[in-house]
């Protein structure tokens, strides 16, 4: 099969030993999560060892379509393992970033990275086409170095002093050629220092961000990852991929000159534009000086910006709505830069010192307060107070090199601090007021769990807060309207039909799109989650499509605003790989590789019994804006679905229906063996059986 | 528009003071792809900033109680439900309540510079 680079580079840090895994193997899993999935499952014998164990494994996956023209689907690299950020337990996680790393990986000849172990002391992997060295960081005093300083020393070390654009030949002068610069993964000093919400980053803010694999990467004595290649990965049918794309490009992207819809970011017409969530704190401007377009690889619509000042350079997303409260602009881009620098997750810190914030201004947290705490919020809003903030979480102290204790807890996540901290005991617990908005496995509340059904259900049924807007895209159409005026791109029929036209193989089943109380846990919700989960498995997370751009649902350059989900992704799969390969194939691989990741967690000890939200998601209401489809009177209509809480025992309900619908035994939520072998997992279901923790059925 | 009335002394004291703990107001910070989310403004400075986010929601009803209740400005309060009864979109509305807050912030902090 083409898009592959035929093998899979495997280092031990604990024995510094290099050795290759044939990437057929694994083909079967595609790429990207699924075969990360497969890989931790084989290598990974006992499934209960804590992330920061040595054991643990972590998979740096491509997919067939890195590195090649597939619009929005060849930049991003998907990383797996057993996590340390979320609560109660780490469970084994995922996290996903975009950029050129996953294409410079399969120019030097590997489809993919499993770490293994832990090393003696720092160290860096340094890999040149087929030349991989472990070294060590003290020649290039790489720890304790900032992302970007620790990339910078790389790409001298490994280029030289020659200029940018000028050739370099990075394995010897028999190699291959390049004018590009090694594409570097790292940790911060946040990732040194075992903070659970440290990310990896590569280049200026491309952020591997949840998971916690930045301290993953720190007790693994692993810096960074420098990886620089010149080789070509091979298409099986290269015209037929750039008219693929072309048509692509040409039907469903954006018209500058023809406007159709408010820009939405998270479509596949969405327009070429920086992403950024930065405020305009009075007296300030958004930035007015000189600034460039930047995406990852292959994007035909990148989402980032680069500046004249390189102030926030890349930053989008999450990391630009952090410290919003900033006294000016140019603090709050430095605020998002100061993130990536220490490698810091931008949710957490921003959700996080939201809540220490109204634990401050309720006399609690503060210098000489009951949590005394070294940070002095009279300085709210300046860049000092940012940057010792930031230091407290990078370096466990009071940023300022001095020990303190609760600064060392900010490095456990703001669940864990809580917890330390006696806030989450009693009845006006802060995970029972809402007060830490923390809905789900300890992770910061992101789009609504209480109205946005498949994002918050998908997220407490899986392992983290899902990050999939596949139809977010609903709910900003239709509040942007509310609020500013005008229509949204359909109406909540068409809406309705589109979307669940394409939901193969429960197309049709228009009851899936009811979000309405009445409808909110029923089987047909469970449909919709179970599709979602389904679908983001293998299209987004192994075939790696970029989450900003598909599924393509309504579009409103297409004939009847039909968008391309269903044809384009095979279209394009097959173009690389050479395959026949279905979009149903590829929604059956996904459930295959949810069912897979279903069996890890539950060797990792779930049980149904642990999966439930924070409990204010069950007794507080929500209090903010929310328009999605539901029936009024029989007709669609897009509803306000405000001021609703999950009622707990219905929701135990819908958790037994999802269990069945996906065949697993709903008293456990355990995988079955008849469901484990129709998706030929049955030695899976072997070694659930091995462990008692074989479901019914 | 019609202007405020300028603020009593205590009034001004109030709207540049912060809140309680307690009777701080929630809005909803919406941001394309992170989300609503909610956020406690602990004064009426804050309430003002917060309007000229890109995308603010606050709930109308919600502000008019705080502005009368908490704040004490019966003016103002008013002034909000009418902009709200008047506007044709959340965004004029929010926006003129913001330039309306702006304007009393604004005699607030004369009042007690002339004061100074």
């Amino acid at each position: 099969m083409n898009g592959y680079m035929g093998e899979i580079l495997r280092v031990d840090l604990t024995r510094g030993r290099i050795t290759t895994i044939p990437t057929s193997r694994y083909e079967a899993w595609v790429g990207g999560h699924g075969m990360g999935s497969a890989i931790f499952f084989d290598l990974v014998k006992d499934k209960t060892i804590d992330g920061f164990d040595p054991a643990n494994v972590v998979t740096i996956m491509t997919s067939p379509l890195c590195g090649t023209l597939v619009p929005a689907g060849a930049g991003r690299t998907e990383v797996q393992g057993i996590g340390v950020q979320s609560y109660p337990i780490g469970w084994f996680t995922r996290s996903n970033f975009g950029g050129r790393f996953s294409t410079m990986l399969k120019q030097a000849g590997w489809d993919g990275i499993v770490i293994e172990g832990r090393a003696e002391r720092p160290v860096w992997i340094d890999i040149r086409n087929r030349i991989v060295q472990i070294r060590d960081c003290r020649s290039l005093a790489l720890w304790g170095m900032d992302t970007r300083s620790c990339q910078e020393r790389i790409w001298s070390y490994v280029c030289g002093t020659g200029a940018f654009g000028d050739w370099l030949r990075p394995d010897g002068d028999e190699g291959g050629q390049t004018t590009q610069r090694p594409a570097v993964l790292t940790i911060g000093p946040a990732g040194e220092n075992l903070s659970r919400v440290a990310c990896l980053i590569h280049d200026a803010a491309n952020s591997s961000g949840q998971g916690g694999f930045g301290a993953v990467w720190g007790s693994k004595k692993l810096k960074a990852i420098s990886v620089i290649g010149t080789g070509s990965i091979n298409v099986h049918d290269p015209q037929g991929l750039m008219q693929a794309r072309l048509r692509q490009t040409k039907q469903y992207a954006f018209d500058l000159n023809n406007r159709k819809r408010k820009p939405l970011g998270t479509v596949f017409d969405a327009f070429p534009r920086p992403v950024t969530l930065w405020g305009k704190p009075p007296g300030s401007q958004r930035p007015s000086e000189g600034q460039r377009p930047q995406g990852c690889v292959g994007c035909h619509a990148g989402c980032r910006g680069r500046y004249a000042s390189g102030i926030g350079n890349e930053a989008h997303c999450a990391g630009t709505a952090f410290y919003s409260e900033a006294s000016s602009l140019d603090i709050q881009r430095r605020s998002s830069d100061l993130l990536n620098r220490y490698g810091v997750n931008a949710f957490e810190a921003w959700r996080g010192l939201e809540y220490l914030r109204a634990l401050n201004k309720a006399g609690i947290l503060g210098p000489g307060k009951k949590i005394d705490f070294p940070l002095t919020f009279k300085n709210f809003g300046s860049y000092e107070f940012v940057e010792q903030f930031i230091k407290m979480i990078a370096f466990r102290n009071d940023g300022h090199g001095h020990k303190s204790q609760a600064a060392d807890d900010l490095g456990e996540g703001f669940v864990r601090a809580a917890k330390k901290w006696g806030r989450l005991e009693g009845e006006e617990g802060d995970l029972k007021t809402g007060l830490l908005n923390f809905p789900y496995w300890g992770m910061p509340n992101h789009y609504e769990a209480r109205t946005e059904l498949e994002w918050g259900y998908g997220s407490i049924l899986g392992d983290r807060d899902i990050n999939e807007h596949c139809f977010n895209t609903i709910f900003w159409d239709v509040l942007l309207c509310r609020f500013l005026g005008g229509k949204p791109s359909a109406t909540a029929e068409e809406t309705v039909r589109i979307y669940t036209d394409k939901m193969i193989p429960f197309a049709g089943d228009r009851l899936m799109m009811d979000y309405g109380t009445e409808n909110m846990y029923s089987v047909h919700i469970a449909k919709l989650v179970a599709w979602h989960r389904h679908y983001t498995r293998f299209w987004k997370q192994s075939a790696l499509l970029c989450d900003f751009r598909w599924p393509d649902f309504v579009n409103p350059y297409a004939p009847d605003k039909v968008g391309s989900s269903g044809e384009s992704e095979p279209a394009f799969f097959n173009a690389v790989t050479g395959r026949h390969f279905t979009f149903l194939d590829g929604m059956d691989l996904g459930r295959r590789i949810w069912n897979l990741d279903q069996a890890i967690w539950t060797l990792q000890g779930r049980h149904r019994d642990m999966v439930h939200f924070a409990d204010y998601v069950y007794e507080v209401p929500y209090g903010g804006p929310s328009f999605m489809p539901s029936r009024v009177n029989g007709q669609w209509d897009y509803v306000n679905i405000s001021g609703r809480s999950i009622d707990k025992g219905k929701f135990e309900e819908f958790k037994s229906r999802f269990y069945l619908l996906e065949g697993w035994d709903p008293d456990t939520g355990y995988p079955s063996r008849g469901t484990l072998q129709s998706l030929n997992l049955g030695t899976v279901a072997d070694e659930l059986e091995k462990n008692n923790k074989l479901g019914k059925g | 528009m019609e202007k405020l009335a300028e603020p009593d002394r205590e009034l001004v004291s109030r709207i540049l003071q912060e809140v309680a703990f307690g009777e701080r107001i929630v809005g909803y910070q919406v941001r394309e792809r992170s989300g609503p989310m909610a956020k406690s403004l602990y004064s009426f400075t804050e309430v003002c900033a917060f309007l000229h986010d890109q995308f603010p929601v606050l709930a109308f009803e919600e502000l008019t109680r705080w502005l009368k209740v908490v704040m004490r400005d019966e003016e103002l309060a008013l002034k909000v439900a009418e902009a709200v009864e008047q506007g044709h979109s959340d965004y004029e509305r929010t926006r003129r309540i913001g330039e309306m807050m702006e304007e009393r912030l604004t005699q607030c902090k004369n009042a007690r510079g002339s004061k100074a």
